[in-house]
């Protein structure tokens, strides 16, 4: 019951040049991906292509929120995407959160903390769909997870995909993102942690971004988790199958 | 064609199975879009598809559907005259990329007192000439080793339809029947209709006819087999249908 299974829908936005929508761990987010095209002068980079990433949140405008995840997600699509290839170019995303747990937006007031972490995965792998669906040049795919440690009566235990009611009684919050080659790519925490409880919580995420390359369908009765890594993968075979079906 | 049987799917980032690089012993390896060579001898695929191997031409490219078009040397393109300047036309190939230069003397028989005169929003046939990824591409109508046109020039008349660049890329395949699969075309003029076409690489084809309704149907029977993944079955049936209709 931890996680839904994940859903992608693929290049289903007529005119964008690439899209997706993604659902995973309750939420729903719509990827658009339009690049290379002209970009403003001020902006223009001699040498490499600039990345814009728009987050637009489920209700109301985007705030400080959506320019926080908005900065995280720039950084890490720019460590992916061959920016060398398109100087004086811009690539822009655009990530609209359509649904998202019903007590995300409860109480947001009250407790300013209201974490930003928890829809990172989410925005990070429908920005990484779309960018395939776009045909964008990248070194690598990425793979991310949210974990969440929870005190236990002294004992700490880690919890992958945690659920909203998870993360409000968890101590720590940590999102960590790897590329197809098992790279770490992003790094975020929020809470208080020990540094041996942050090397329990990398290890559990390496675990969960870079399955090791099994025979297929095994890993399906092992974790409970959705394993994204191959979920990317078939959802693209399965595109590229019926891209290609004159062939 | 000379490529394997099986399907072979990569993303980016994925490592090449040597037995899939081909080996000639005189020509050098040809790398296609898709694809980057890390120096010394590493081959990484950049773009989700499926990975063709030519052995007779000792070539190698992903083969993908979907994206913005990013012009190559030698691709024919139909472009939108955006304006004129006193030496060039600019002129659009895809929406908001930057613009394309077209010398005014790069025409058939063009000198400096005859040249052709396009005004803004005209349809031109034209090869691309300059591609780089630092500079703006360039166009020309003209092939400049013979003086001739070679089919290449303003288009008049006519209607410009949008389809996707691997519906352009089978309809300009040397044997678009056989290799492309498309046969609408064909069939549509089997049944007696005359109609003229061009089609550009990058996405656009150019429809035109004596009759209106026969403009429309040419357009409609592509763009149908393009959306709806039409196989060589279908694409008859949906050609008699719409001939059956307009009369």
């Amino acid at each position: 019951m931890a996680s839904h299974d994940p859903e992608a829908r693929l290049s289903h936005l007529q005119s964008a040049d690439g899209s997706a929508t993604f659902s995973h761990a309750g939420y729903t987010v719509v990827g658009a991906v339009n690049g290379p095209i002209e970009v403003q002068r001020r902006d223009e980079l001699p040498e490499e292509a600039v990345v814009d990433v728009i987050v637009r949140p489920a209700a109301g405008v985007g705030g400080t929120r959506e320019r926080h995840l908005e900065s995280l997600l720039q950084s890490t699509l720019r460590q992916i995407i061959l920016i060398n290839n398109f100087p004086r170019t811009l690539i822009q995303v655009t990530l609209q959160v359509t649904v998202s747990p019903e007590n995300e937006y409860v109480n947001a007031k009250l407790s300013q903390a209201a974490t930003n972490l928890p829809i990172l995965p989410t925005l990070i792998q429908t920005a990484l769909l779309a960018l395939l669906s776009a045909a964008i040049p990248l070194t690598a795919t990425v793979t991310a997870a949210v974990l969440a440690i929870v005190a236990d009566d002294g004992a700490s235990t880690i919890i992958v995909d945690p659920t909203a009611r998870e993360i409000q009684v968890s101590r720590s919050l940590h999102v960590f993102a790897f590329t197809s080659r098992d790279e770490l790519l992003l790094n975020e925490s929020e809470g208080e942690f020990t540094m041996q409880e942050w090397d329990n919580a990398f290890a559990t995420a390496q675990r969960q971004c870079c399955p090791a390359p099994t025979s297929d369908d095994v890993d399906m009765e092992g974790g409970s988790q959705a394993d994204l890594k191959n979920f990317t993968r078939s959802t693209l075979e399965t595109k590229t199958a019926s891209d290609l079906y004159w062939k | 064609m000379a490529t394997d049987s099986e399907m072979v799917f990569v993303l980016p980032g994925d490592g090449i199975d040597a037995s899939l690089i081909p080996t000639h012993p005189k020509r050098p390896l040809r790398l296609g879009p898709g694809l980057r060579h890390i120096p010394p001898s590493t081959i990484v695929p950049t773009i989700a598809g499926q990975l063709v191997t030519d052995h007779k031409k000792n070539s190698l490219w992903v083969e993908y559907n979907g994206g913005r078009y990013i012009p190559a040397v030698g691709d024919l393109v139909i472009g939108q005259v955006d304006r004129s300047a006193a030496d060039f036309y600019y002129v659009a190939l895809s929406d908001y990329s930057s613009n394309a230069s077209l010398p005014q003397l790069a025409f058939e028989m063009a000198t400096k007192k005859t040249r052709p005169n396009l005004a803004t929003g005209a349809l031109v046939y034209a090869r691309v000439s300059l591609a780089n990824r630092h500079m703006d591409p360039e166009l020309e109508c003209v092939n400049s080793s013979t003086g001739k046109a070679d089919g290449l020039g303003p288009l008049v008349g006519g209607m410009l339809y949008s389809i996707s660049l691997g519906m352009a890329r089978r309809l300009l395949m040397r044997k678009s029947v056989e290799e492309g699969r498309v046969v609408v075309l064909e069939e549509l003029g089997a049944l007696g209709l005359a109609f003229e076409t061009a089609v550009g690489r990058n996405g656009k084809m150019w429809v035109n006819s004596e009759d209106t309704k026969t403009v429309l149907i040419v357009g409609r029977a592509v763009k149908e087999t393009d959306e709806g993944n039409l196989t060589v079955d279908q694409q008859k049936k949906l050609v008699r249908k719409l001939v059956k209709e307009m009369s």
